[in-house]
């Protein structure tokens, strides 16, 4: 036992992936999102 | 006291996601790559360079939210409800990415996944704390009665906040004391910057569209029915 942690790069690949994973998917959702709800908005509003 | 909201794209959120995707693969690459390996936790101390700066941006989105809250409360303008749903929406994400890169990094080094240690405690508190205020906002209809609630309950679960900053030096814990520029190498606080800046700026971004998102449906539940439009019309 050094008390050294040795090797654990799967770790940091994991914490990185997950981390920008899922920092793009909310990126791509809020675009969508915003993109349904501008056009909800305009067919609504030619609507009336 | 009802703002509403045109359907123009802005182009400043992409401007900001843009330059935030920019500073994050290159602090990355710099943390990942050329940042030797710390001297104990050797290659896992990587983690460090996301882990941290999605820790002060989570800290900050709710601070923004509670600010936000306050100025709703004093001003009733739905703009701030909209820009408390975004910081809260956001915040909760960095929480949980928190929470997950920090049981990353504790199962090579404290060898466990989660402990309830009071920096990991008072941190689960906050994040359900403020998914519950999100859940809250999608069961309330009225927008003036979901944004005063939702105003209140985001001050009292700020509470937590400073709990969680200040765990680590008030009780004892697992978790590491805050470091400081003193204490660490340049090596290293150059890629924990450069990240901390990269999600500084993506969560702005993220924050803008997101408050956008939430006065286009704010516009679209005030908004008169067409039979009701309508009639207004031809009474006027």
């Amino acid at each position: 036992m050094s008390g050294v942690v040795q090797g654990g790069m799967e770790f940091v690949w994991a914490a990185y992936g997950i981390t920008f994973g899922a920092l793009a998917i909310y990126g791509v959702t809020l675009i969508t999102r915003l993109r349904e709800q501008s056009s909800r908005n305009t067919s609504e509003r030619s609507g009336q | 006291m009802h703002e509403t909201a045109n359907n123009r794209y802005p182009v400043l959120p992409f401007i900001l996601i843009g330059l935030g995707v920019l500073c994050l693969a290159f602090g990355s690459y710099f943390g990942l790559f050329v940042a030797p390996p710390e001297r104990y936790m050797g290659e896992v101390q990587r983690i460090m360079y996301v882990h941290v700066p999605t820790a002060w941006n989570a800290l900050l989105a709710i601070t923004f939210a509670f600010v936000c809250a306050i100025v709703f409360l004093f001003n009733g303008n739905f703009k701030w409800d909209a820009r408390l749903e975004a910081g809260i929406e956001v915040g909760v994400l960095l929480a949980f990415l928190l929470c997950v890169q920090g049981a990353i990094w504790a199962k090579p080094t404290w060898g466990v996944w989660w402990d309830w240690d009071p920096r990991l405690t008072t941190t689960a508190v906050l994040l359900f704390a403020f998914l519950g205020i999100l859940a809250l906002r999608k069961f309330v209809e009225d927008p003036v009665k979901r944004g005063i609630w939702s105003a209140v309950a985001t001050i009292i679960a700020y509470v937590d906040v400073p709990i969680v900053y200040f765990s680590v030096r008030w009780w004892n814990s697992l978790h590491q004391l805050q470091s400081s520029p003193a204490t660490v190498s340049s090596q290293f606080y150059i890629p924990l910057r450069v990240n901390a800046f990269g999600i500084l700026f993506l969560m702005t971004g993220f924050i803008m569209l997101r408050a956008r998102l939430a006065s286009l449906r704010h516009v679209n539940e005030i908004a008169p029915p067409p039979m009701m439009a309508e009639e207004a019309g031809e009474l006027a």
